[in-house]
């Protein structure tokens, strides 16, 4: 059964005709085409589709989309502005916490808004707010030295 | 994903009447984590479901004038995680909450959906059945409260009938001299609990002398439980290595714990006594530093 | 060595892309057309198949082609096709849940899904076998017909004397040690697009790790000409092993774009990637060693089981690479390995990062530990004893050229605090130690070992670089960019790798083993050196003045001596403009074979380069819940020369993180039909961000290798050591010892309880 959905993604608004079932993930990758948000297991458990619903992270792949009907998404496409990475992506770049990606998108989100709560998070804030997010590939050091260079950015400083 | 018919009703008589229509199998979905899941992996098709996202008054935190807290169903667990009432009149209870999943998890789950989904191993259950909250259960027309001890049947079965819903969860306020808290194995990981133990112990004045205790054990038997026979062998006795090590013991003897793929049965025995000796010492070293720390 | 860009630790040249989101992986891919393809899996650990029924599902409105054993080809296919043993889709029997039964095409999601629901299959269940010793019983069940037992496969490997050794050492430990199978869990799954197209060529989409062989693999199962394949890469989403022999969706993918004459789409659930994608080897092994008394080890002895699961792949690789790592790691006189694989109803396995390594040296690292404790000596003293020296041939052949082996041993004992803590450190905490080999430049296993890279230069000066180096997120894109920019003298931002198409890449045998950075960097370096010349020459021709005299750097120009630096674009320009004479560059690398070099007798020298390294961590254990918390682990591994900095910490931390899965929580849990219980990351548990302590990682340089300006592989070792250096940490900690990765807390308390039992 479709249904009509409204949804503003990254400050676009859309209009879309979408199937009751589908979910946000499902809706952000296929209908709009959107595909940095990524699938990595369909079931909340890895991060990987985290976007940020009216700024808080959620698992886009346990959202109905409809369930998103009138509300604000922003995918890793949105952070940033033009050519200018977001001092989070940035911080990601330079200090090597990325290795296949794939869980970058996810990640880099849930950072953002960890960051946005709180500027200057300790290391076991950090750890606890990136909890939901798999990473294979890292081990996830330069992960945490990442979000403690994005904060450094954030409040004005620089990455040594 | 199989299709299904989606309802978002704005008041709570429209949704209880959806879900109490025999003709189909409604099923509400309040954060989805759950529903989505069992949706997705565990066969469930209903036909119908119906968010509870639109419907007024289910989603809040209040601070109640006898001193308690009443928590709509529809509430996140980040929000009541978060939330300074709950964190002052009770924050085993915001801890609990701040121990389910992830920040995503978190950012959609409700605690009505928590309690109601009925998993042995709901983190918010012992908890909140240790300090003695009640369930407000409506029809879209009446109310009842029931104690949520007596909330849970089985293995996802609750005492809610077809058409009700679970509109709000209320904790009693806290009494003097009380010390509550939740423990849950193992935290490093995001993991589902393996054996979570609620505790709340009301001391008499100046020792550490039980006046009154509640121990309640999740994910050692078919639903959350009280262990009362530990509660009885507490009751009236000044905590001490002993008794606690009695009391951990009689823990043991009650849970009924089953093998599953994240432990066994024998290790969920040694969780228990190990958990419940480590709050009961945890309990005794606050009475005994006279309510403090 | 002076050095512009090799030795930086640059950030990756595919950063940006996958940090926006831009970067394509194949799951991202759009196609006009394109169709959703499913496979129905055996739901049977063991079953005959007595019918199948797909009427109603090729009647339902939406679906495009059905297919069953009947409409593919009927080849067999292995890894080695001299060990076939898998069709394409089941025949008549189905050997372990998750097995290809059949399969559809249809317009979306729903109606596949549909679709597999409508199919009808009649199962005659079978003993299901999931035990090895089970397997192995005279008159079991056989799990393939017509096959003499279950035991599928065996190797043999003597050096010296083992029995003799035996009988003269002073201190002999025996022991049997047994690892589980593990999911690789790349975040992104398995996944291709098939197109047939009219022309019978067959395109292939997939995250390939080694693309020109998937290639061979799939012309070969399915019966066409190699020449008529081609697959192309995106950006890939993990591979550890599990990318590199072709899954059974490429070939069912390719059958059903023929029916339909249009692409289809398989992409696994992550249910289906932890039961179907295969595994780690697990392996049972008897170990013994043997050491005089002043510590020298004289032998080692080792029987060693691999569960192959229901059908070969990369067991006997695997296997034989074991053993020669068992061969190498300490330069020992008499060796005796006996090797065999198992057929069991389990998925198969493949390869995983570390390749048998790892579980080989969870054996045989704990054991030297337990050799220690029962000569009552220092294990890490122990070790200094039978180390490998730099430019040694050991007994079983390995020639052991630049080795580092004292120095990543003597480092990470120094940082964990060997000798403050060891023994002596506060109760319930313990420290642990313990060394590795692997190879640094992957093998001469299929009895050559080359490669081949071309470079570009466009009329601005910008470098194009075609290697078959894949990037499954390890960085090798970025480490062939440093290695081509260093020796061109251009900028690293200048450079576009390209490794993505089989059309468009040399042949090659893929990026496993740690293989990459060693022969494609040598291939990228002989090529940069070919079009350098070119550069210099026409450098030399545009400023009048001697070859030798031009200096290129940073994508600059200059005569030595003067101060007048010019683009190299407008090199670039004036060579292709004025005299129409275009810069490029061909470079092979050719790992030449030893003298006498066959495959069954080549053991050890199979291998172009080690590459050693130690770990050290520090635990804390609770006895009450048998919780382990690694605090700490020190990584000291050589690198040659660490081509980047960043990035080979990235690697080994990483590594770390899988190896504390490995240790501690990682393995794949069956009921007793076989089926595969924990197929989530709720329940089968890989690291989290919170489940790591604190990693630091050291790279040791070391010199005496080919590897381009000395670097070698470092994208496999770091997860060898970790899982024995934990398990000797525990040991420490609490005076138990396990001998069963992953080490569970029910398995410390339970070994606890036994230990106060038997103290009693
Ligand atoms: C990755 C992951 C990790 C998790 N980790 C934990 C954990 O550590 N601890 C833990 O306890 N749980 C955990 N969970 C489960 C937890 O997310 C849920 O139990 C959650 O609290 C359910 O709330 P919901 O709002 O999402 O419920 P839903 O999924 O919307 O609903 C759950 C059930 O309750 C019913 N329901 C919901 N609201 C009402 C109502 N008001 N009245 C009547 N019926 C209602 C629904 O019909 C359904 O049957 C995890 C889940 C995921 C996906
Ligand atoms: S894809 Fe949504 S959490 Fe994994
Ligand atoms: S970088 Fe590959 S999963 Fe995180």
């Amino acid at each position: 059964m479709k249904r009509e959905l409204h949804i503003r993604v990254n400050g676009d608004e859309y209009h879309l005709l979408v199937e009751t079932h589908r979910t946000l993930l499902e809706v952000i990758r296929d209908e709009i085409g959107l595909t940095g948000t990524k699938n990595g297991c369909g079931q909340g458990e890895c991060g990987a589709c985290t976007v940020l619903l009216d700024g808080e992270p959620v698992n886009s792949c346990l959202v109905l989309a409809h369930e998103a009907e009138g509300h604000d998404v922003l995918t890793i496409e949105g952070l940033g502005s033009g050519d200018t990475l977001h001092p989070v992506q940035r911080a990601f770049v330079e200090t090597g916490a990325i290795q296949c990606g794939y869980c970058t998108p996810g990640m880099v989100l849930t950072a953002k808004a960890l960051l946005d709560h709180n500027p200057t998070p300790t290391r076991a804030e950090i750890l606890e707010g990136l909890k939901g997010n798999l990473c294979r590939c890292t081990g996830y050091v330069k992960i945490v030295e990442a979000v403690e260079a994005a904060s450094c950015l954030l409040e004005g400083g620089e990455i040594e | 994903m199989k299709a299904f018919d989606y309802v978002r009703p704005s008041t709570l008589e429209e949704a209880c009447a959806v879900l109490a229509d025999p003709a189909g199998s409604a099923k509400a979905l309040a954060g989805g984590t759950d529903v989505l899941v069992q949706m997705r992996a565990a066969g469930l098709r209903p036909s119908v479901v119906v968010s509870l996202k639109d419907v007024p008054g289910l989603n809040f935190i209040h601070a109640d004038d006898d001193g308690g807290v009443t928590i709509g169903a529809v509430t996140p667990l980040g929000a009541v995680e978060h939330s300074a009432v709950i964190k002052e009149r009770c924050p085993a209870v915001a801890q609990a909450a701040a121990w389910v999943g992830s920040v995503q998890v978190r950012n959609r789950a409700t605690i009505g959906g928590n309690l109601c989904n009925a998993a042995p191993s709901a983190d918010t259950a012992p908890i909140l059945i240790a300090l003695g909250a009640e369930a407000v259960i409506t029809d879209g027309r009446e109310e009842r409260v029931v104690l949520l001890e007596e909330f849970f049947t089985g293995p996802g079965q609750t005492v809610l009938g077809r058409g009700e819903l679970l509109r709000a969860v209320r904790v009693p306020p806290a009494p003097a001299r009380s010390f509550a808290t939740y423990l849950k194995t193992f935290r490093s990981a995001m993991d589902c609990c393996t054996v979570g133990v609620g505790l709340c112990a009301t001391f008499e004045e100046g020792s550490a002398a039980i006046k009154d205790v509640r121990l309640a054990l999740g994910a050692v038997a078919p639903t959350p439980m009280r262990a009362r026979a530990t509660e009885a062998l507490l009751a009236g006795r000044e905590l001490d290595e002993t008794t606690i090590a009695a009391a951990s013991a009689k823990a043991v003897e009650e849970a009924q714990p089953i093998d599953d793929i994240r432990a066994s049965a024998a290790y969920r025995e040694v969780l228990v006594e190990v958990m419940s000796r480590r709050v009961l010492t945890a309990a005794c070293a606050w009475a005994q530093n006279g309510g403090r720390g | 060595m002076k050095t512009c860009i090799v030795r930086k630790g640059l950030p990756r040249i595919d950063a940006i892309p996958k940090v926006s989101g831009e970067a394509q992986y194949t799951v991202d891919l759009k196609m006009p057309g394109l169709l959703v393809g499913k496979i129905l899996r055996s739901p049977h650990a063991h079953a005959r198949i007595k019918s199948i029924d797909t009427s109603a599902a090729k009647a339902l409105d939406g679906v495009l082609a059905v297919i069953t054993a009947e409409d593919v080809p009927e080849n067999l296919f292995a890894f080695y096709q001299w060990q076939a043993d898998k069709h394409i889709l089941c025949t008549d029997r189905v050997r372990y849940v998750g097995d290809e039964v059949a399969a559809v095409a249809a317009m979306d999601d729903d109606t596949a899904e549909a679709a597999l629901d409508l199919i009808k299959v009649e199962y005659e269940a079978l003993p299901v076998i999931l035990d090895i010793d089970e397997a192995m019983k005279p008159g079991a069940q056989l799990i393939h017909e017509g096959k003499e037992s279950n035991s599928t496969w065996s190797v043999d490997r003597l050096f010296g004397d083992p029995d003799k050794a035996l009988a003269e050492c002073d201190y002999v430990v025996e022991g049997t040690y047994v690892t589980h199978q593990l999911a690789h869990c790349c975040l992104e799954v398995s996944n291709c697009i098939a197109k047939w197209d009219k022309r019978d060529k067959l395109t292939i989409w997939t995250n390939a790790q080694a693309p020109h062989t998937q290639r061979q693999e799939v012309a070969r199962v399915l019966g066409i000409p190699r020449r008529n394949v081609r697959i192309i890469n995106s950006t890939m989403g993990g591979g550890f092993g599990s990318k590199l022999v072709m899954d059974m969706k490429l070939p069912i993918a390719s059958v059903l774009s023929r029916l339909t004459g249009r692409p289809v789409r398989i992409v696994n659930t992550r249910s289906e990637e932890f039961t179907t994608a295969k595994t780690r080897y697990p392996y049972t092994l008897h170990l013994k060693t043997g050491a005089t008394k002043d510590g020298k080890i004289l032998v080692r002895d080792l029987t060693l089981i691999g569960d192959n699961g229901a059908y070969h792949d990369k067991g006997p690789a695997t296997i034989n690479f074991s053993s020669m790592m068992f061969g190498t790691l300490y330069n020992v006189p008499n060796i005796r390995f006996h090797g065999e694989l198992v057929y069991t109803n389990k998925a198969m396995g493949t390869a995983f990062r570390g390749f048998g390594n790892p579980q080989v040296t969870f054996a045989t690292e704990s054991q030297i530990d337990e050799l220690a404790e029962k000569m009552g000596m220092d294990p890490l003293e122990l070790r200094r004893r039978n180390v490998n020296h730099p430019d040694e041939t050991a007994a079983c052949g390995a020639e052991v050229c630049g080795c580092a082996m004292s120095e990543c041993m003597e480092l990470a004992a120094k940082e964990i605090g060997w000798e403050e803590k060891r023994g002596k450190g506060a109760p319930l905490r313990g420290v642990g130690l313990a060394n590795m080999v692997h190879t640094g430049g992957g093998g001469r296993f299929y009895g050559f070992n080359s490669a081949e890279a071309i470079i570009k230069l466009s009329d601005e000066g910008t470098v194009t670089l075609i290697t078959s180096a894949l990037d499954m997120g390890q960085g090798a894109h970025t480490a062939m960019a440093q290695i081509a920019a260093e020796e061109l003298g251009v900028r690293l931002e200048d450079i576009n790798v390209l490794s993505h198409d089989t059309e468009l890449t040399p042949y090659d045998l893929g990026s496993w083993g740690s293989r990459a950075t060693f022969m494609n960097g040598n291939a990228v370096l002989a090529a940069a050196e070919d079009a350098r010349q070119s550069l210099v020459e026409a450098a030399a021709e545009m400023l009048e003045a001697d070859p030798a005299d031009i200096l290129v750097e940073e994508s600059k120009v200059w005569v030595k001596g003067s101060h007048e630096k010019h683009d190299l674009s407008e090199v670039v320009d004036h060579t292709v403009n004025e005299h129409g004479e275009p810069i490029s560059g061909i470079g092979r690398f050719v790992d030449h074979l030893p003298e006498g070099y066959t495959i069954p007798t080549a053991f050890a020298k199979n291998i172009p380069c080690f590459s050693f390294g130690t770990q050290a961590v520090e635990v804390e254990v609770d006895p009450e819940t048998g919780q382990v918390n690694v605090l700490r682990v020190v990584a000291a591994h050589e690198t040659g020369t660490t081509i980047n900095q960043t990035m080979a910490e990235g690697q080994l931390e990483g590594s770390m993180a899988q190896g504390i899965g490995f240790a501690l929580m990682e393995r794949l849990v069956h009921d007793d039909e076989g089926r595969i219980v924990n197929d989530r990351f709720l329940d089968y548990k890989i690291p989290n961000i919170g489940d790591v302590p604190e990693m630091k990682a050291y790279c040791v340089e070391s010199v005496g290798t080919r590897g381009p300006f000395g670097a070698k592989g470092i994208g496999e070792p770091g997860l060898v050591p970790t899982a024995p250096a934990i398990a000797n940490a525990i040991y420490d900690a609490i005076g138990v010892r396990l001998h069963e990765v992953p080490m569970t807390r029910e398995q410390i308390i339970k070994a606890l309880k036994e230990k106060r039992a038997s103290e009693t």
